[in-house]
């Protein structure tokens, strides 16, 4: 097949995702590159407390994307949108989550560098490591959303074995105890810790909103959204809790990756040891799918945006404006830190929470109206 | 320094846009549009490594910082 006919059948073809693809997908990149970090570190021994907030209140959030996808009906994104929001309206917020997703993709490469820099490479510079995840990012965006859920299913299979022979093989050096006393300090560390939890990474997930083109049926996009998101958030849960009640509560949030050293603790008969790098395994799948999604949702957004079908050809220069972007928006260890464990930032709040909302009232008015439009042209047409 | 980033970055949208089938008017000056700007901030980024991020809602930032300090009560 020539290059020319290869161009236009990216152009035509609509890319449709199973909904068991979809589903691996949005676990993957929920819990994609947050594993290793101080999830919820606020909430000291009520961590699970604030995971089980945290999840209850990013339900309706996850819930209200799948409520918009599924009022587009069978149409894809660019027209679904049309549809619900008319043209303009829809480019504008394009623009807007065009620039969060992009901006996703440098803090999740910068989040890869400097903890590829923190425990393996200290002396690589950290754009030779970016340059490289461009690279591989660039490639797994370009070849589209259908091809990342595959590569996610077969992933998402060593991942969750990785971390379930973890758990088990770090159930030796749980302490329960440092879950006690329940609720201590009242419900304000709870509240943080849910408030972590929710900016990073529970509420992104309003990004996988733009790679789905299209679903298999009105009902996917709950099929995929809400099982995806509440097995993640189980399996964040469980990690995280697993890690805390190893290297304890206090220390937990002192360390910059609680879950590298708990799992460096296990130590089978002095026989298996040194286990953590197979946690920076899972951390760099998890981070490469998240990344590949965030680029692949920024150059649709901006594609979309500027009026362009194809998307394709915007993801190179995205790619390479991330690696600056990387080091410019998180230019260290700790900024990566802060930025992974910080409670709200105003204008993700407005994008993730405030415009959401805003779009599912939109969509809800707009879908009723043209059904009663519908329903009256029926009616007089009979 | 800056001169190796910029010619980097020029040299990968010239290979891409010669691979291109078609090279169609809005796409080649949006996708260059994209690239100069990747290209200068990994340029601006080489001469100031602390280049200052824009906050377009940093008063709204600021405002919610100090009403979370108040508890609430302002």
């Amino acid at each position: 097949m020539d290059r020319q006919a290869v161009a236009g059948r990216w152009q035509q073809v609509r890319e449709v995702v199973p909904d068991n693809q979809g589903l691996v997908l949005v676990l993957l990149f929920v819990v994609g590159n947050t594993l290793v970090f101080a999830l919820g570190a606020l909430a000291g021994p009520d961590l699970w407390l604030a995971f089980l907030v945290a999840t209850a209140i990013a339900l309706p959030m996850v819930l209200l994307v799948a409520r918009i996808r599924s009022l587009m009906g069978g149409r894809d994104l660019a027209a679904g949108l049309e549809y619900l929001f008319g043209r303009w309206p829809s480019r504008a917020v394009a623009l807007g989550y065009g620039v969060l997703t992009w901006r996703l993709s440098c803090y999740v490469m910068s989040d890869v560098t400097n903890f590829v820099q923190a425990v393996a490479l200290p002396t690589t510079p950290q754009f030779v490591v970016a340059s490289v995840l461009a690279l591989l990012m660039l490639w797994a965006a370009k070849e589209g959303v259908e091809v990342i859920a595959r590569f996610s299913v077969v992933m998402a299979k060593v991942v969750l074995l990785v971390l379930a022979v973890t758990f088990l093989l770090m159930l030796s050096e749980v302490d329960i105890g440092e879950f006690l006393p329940v609720m201590y300090d009242g419900p304000k560390p709870v509240i943080m810790g849910a408030l972590q939890l929710l900016d990073f990474p529970f509420l992104e997930v309003i990004v996988l909103f733009w790679i789905f083109d299209c679903f298999q049926s009105k009902n996917s996009p709950y099929k995929v959204f809400l099982p995806g998101f509440l097995i993640a958030a189980f399996v964040l849960m469980i990690v995280a809790c697993t890690s805390m009640a190893v290297v304890g509560a206090r220390r937990y949030g002192f360390y910059y990756f609680p879950v590298w050293t708990a799992v460096a603790r296990i130590n089978v008969s002095t026989f298996l040891t040194r286990l953590e790098a197979i946690i920076g395994v899972t951390f760099a799948i998890g981070s490469f799918v998240k990344m590949a999604v965030c680029l692949l949702a920024a150059s649709r957004c901006f594609a979309y945006a500027l009026g362009f079908k194809d998307y394709r050809f915007l993801v190179t220069p995205l790619a390479l404006g991330a690696i600056p972007g990387s080091q410019w928006f998180l230019s260290n260890v700790l900024e990566m830190e802060r930025s992974a464990t910080r409670t709200h930032r105003a204008g993700e709040l407005a994008l993730q929470v405030v415009l959401p909302i805003v779009l599912w009232l939109v969509a809800e008015l707009r879908s009723r109206k043209s059904k009663k439009h519908v329903k009256k042209g029926e009616a007089s047409g009979s | 320094m800056v001169g190796l980033v910029i010619l980097a970055y020029v040299a990968v949208a010239a290979f891409e846009l010669y691979l291109w089938a078609e090279r169609p008017w809005k796409k080649v000056v949006v996708y260059l549009a994209f690239f100069a700007a990747a290209g200068t901030l990994a340029a601006l980024l080489t001469l100031n490594k602390y280049l200052k991020v824009p906050e377009p809602l940093g008063a709204l930032q600021r405002w919610i910082a100090k009403l979370w300090q108040g508890g609430g009560s302002k």
